[in-house]
């Protein structure tokens, strides 16, 4: 039963791909501009007959719909097509830099989720107390406070006051050929920063959300049964309560995951992470299409399946839920 | 014989933004090992209060038990630690409630929250404790108890949730079991079954069993003996046999002319005219005095004490003075 249902959502999934990638295409097509114009402008001195050239070269002297199927059939066959500006497969390009950003995302999502799900338990254990108040306050500063300030004054903070975390890229150069527990120490450190500056906002969100979920779910019957068979404290929060509380918790963080792939491409700009948000940002720059959309497919693709797991972790939190 | 819990002068009071109010005054109870006692009285009268301040779960703040003693086998609770509550709820007192629906956890198996109830106070593993959680539920009348014990709070319905309930409450064989209006959200016919299962469990279990309800009815089925409750004081006392036959306050007067009597055919069911009066604007008077038909000048000014005049004790000008 578990499996048909993973299967019906896999293809669900796979239909929004197909539109995402036709809405992909469709979007960048109506912006203005000539890419024609653009390459030729990076290679200098465009005449009429080398913007000829290119539009041959490039396919883009093809009727609209032609180039969209074009499009599909190659993605259908994993080519994204060639990047306009870095003249390399589009597939190639994000392969190099598709890692980073998932290690940076999913660091930054279990860490705003671990940290921020504990803060507001405890808070909601006294909903007046000083802890609280606490919560809300940083809550309330995370949310307001856009992501690349936030980078920035941790790379002031941790560069030139307390240098003890890396501010720049994902690697020490020094470092390269040596063991991979070595390396991957590194990285981890590298990853500190961009991944606590991309957690911090969520975070918030998530600690005032759990502490609103946690403090319904604590005034229900289900834990005064609990209290009354003489369970601990730990054990009503953590167990009898959190189970309950995490349903509105999975679904924001669900909904969250494509803000955070968002949010992730100014990190890493700002901390030089190798990822695809670099990459997202020379494209949208050069107005390198094939490299826009590789991009925009891939974070949708990503998007598709955060959703598809959240959808199975409802159905481990909630019981009621697995017989529909 | 000393009594096996004894509420002696109990106060409790719920900061409000009205002030302190007070919940219950100068209560004074006794339950003996292996009867019933009938706790009855209207919505709000602090029949509910009574019972979760022998099992420590008023929620405080706002609640706070202000003053008298609560005894079970001479160990006073209102002084006890966190730690000494948690050992004894479950093990020496249950509680069931009203609501079959909610007070079960939905995320967790039933079986697996009988078997936590016998976890926390037995040295017994989960393998173990799983195997007396069928048995009880066997016990209390679940069909193919070992596959129930796999389902969900959802996948039972309201009568089978209170079998579930009172199957938690006797796992680890209280001295007294707490029933609070246990049927009240139950059909008629699921009612009687209850009740049976109630008095079976007592009589196999030998708990003493202190009934909170309403339902004169019930009362009359089920208690040996009875205290009525009106506004926070309890107003009568008796065994049941004499208070039901031969009620000596207004209020219990009352209380029994409202039981529909099927043999008569005519006329409109009875009723106590007004409501309880909000805690709040209780004055120093009787607080059934507005009520109440035989009311004088001094019912106004003094409350009454709960005093022996005659046949068992009642708190009543009127009676006292023999007016009726």
């Amino acid at each position: 039963m578990s499996v048909s249902f993973l299967l019906r959502r896999l293809f669900y999934g796979l239909i929004l791909m197909v539109g995402v990638v036709i809405l992909n295409f469709m979007l960048i097509r109506l912006a203005p501009g000539d890419p024609a114009m653009v390459i030729a402008g990076e290679m200098g001195g465009a005449t009429d007959e080398i913007l000829a050239q290119i539009r041959t070269d490039y396919g883009l002297d093809k009727p609209l719909m032609t180039q969209l199927w074009i499009y599909i059939s190659g993605v259908a066959q994993g080519d994204l097509g060639q990047s306009f500006f870095f003249n390399q497969p589009v597939a190639t390009l994000i392969a190099q830099r598709v890692l980073p950003t998932i290690l940076l995302v999913i660091t930054a999502q279990v860490l705003s989720i671990v940290i921020g799900v504990f803060l507001g338990v405890i808070a909601a254990r006294k909903p007046n107390g000083i802890l609280s108040g606490f919560v809300t306050v940083v809550a309330t500063i995370g949310y307001a406070v856009p992501v690349f300030w936030t980078g920035i004054m941790l790379i002031v903070l941790f560069a030139s006051i307390i240098p003890i975390f890396p501010v720049d890229g994902m690697q020490s150069m020094r470092l390269r050929g040596a063991s991979f527990w070595v390396q991957a120490l590194d990285v981890a450190h590298h990853l500190v920063l961009p991944a606590l500056t991309l957690a911090l906002i969520y975070l918030a969100q998530y600690a005032r959300l759990s502490r609103a979920s946690m403090m319904d779910v604590l005034g229900s019957d289900y834990i005064r049964t609990a209290r009354a068979k003489g369970a601990g404290e730990r054990a009503i929060l953590f167990k009898h309560a959190l189970r309950n509380a995490a349903l509105p918790i999975l679904t924001v963080a669900g909904m969250q995951f494509g803000n955070l792939i968002s949010g992730a491409l100014l990190v890493e700009t700002v901390f030089n992470w190798p990822g695809m948000g670099r990459l997202a940002f020379d494209s949208i720059l050069r107005r390198d299409y094939p490299t826009i959309m590789g991009v925009l497919f891939f974070a949708s693709a990503m998007v598709v399946v955060a959703n598809i797991i959240t959808d199975l972790s409802y159905r481990w939190a909630d019981p009621r839920l697995k017989g529909q | 014989m000393k009594p096996l819990l004894e509420i002696e002068d109990l106060k409790v009071t719920f900061d409000t933004r009205h002030g302190a109010v007070t919940a219950l005054d100068s209560v004074s109870l006794s339950v003996n090992a292996g009867e019933t006692l009938g706790v009855v009285g209207e919505s709000g009268c602090g029949k509910s209060i009574t019972a979760l301040s022998v099992m420590g779960l008023v929620p405080s703040p706002p609640g706070r038990v202000a003053g008298g003693a609560i005894r079970l086998l001479g160990e006073d609770l209102t002084k006890a630690t966190d730690a000494r509550m948690r050992a004894l709820r479950g093990a020496e007192m249950a509680m069931i409630f009203q609501e079959p629906m909610t007070s079960l956890n939905p995320v967790f198996t039933i079986g697996a929250q009988i078997a936590e109830a016998i976890m926390l106070h037995q040295d017994i593993g989960a393998d173990g404790a799983m195997k007396a959680a069928v048995e009880l539920l066997d016990r209390v009348g679940i069909p193919s108890a070992k596959a129930r014990a796999r389902d969900y709070p959802h996948q039972l319905s309201g009568g089978m949730r209170q079998r579930v309930m009172i199957a938690m409450a006797v796992s680890c064989q209280p001295k007294l079991l707490i029933a609070d209006e246990p049927t009240t959200a139950l059909d008629v016919t699921v009612q009687a079954q209850i009740f049976d299962l109630l008095n079976e469990i007592q009589r196999d279990f030998g708990a003493a069993i202190m009934l909170i309800t309403h339902d004169m009815g019930a009362i009359a089925e089920m208690a040996d003996r009875v205290a009525v409750m009106y506004a926070g004081r309890v107003i009568e006392t008796g065994t049941a046999d004499n208070v039901l036959d031969n009620p000596r306050h207004p209020y219990t007067r009352g209380l029994i002319d409202c039981i529909p009597n099927i043999a008569k055919t005519e006329g409109e069911l009875r009723e106590i005219p007004g409501v309880v009066p909000p805690l709040h604007l209780l004055g120093a008077g009787c607080a059934f005095a507005a009520r109440c038909d035989s009311a004088d000048a001094r019912c106004l000014r003094e409350k009454p004490a709960l005093r022996d005049h005659g046949a068992h004790p009642a708190a009543c000008h009127a009676v006292e003075e023999g007016r009726i």
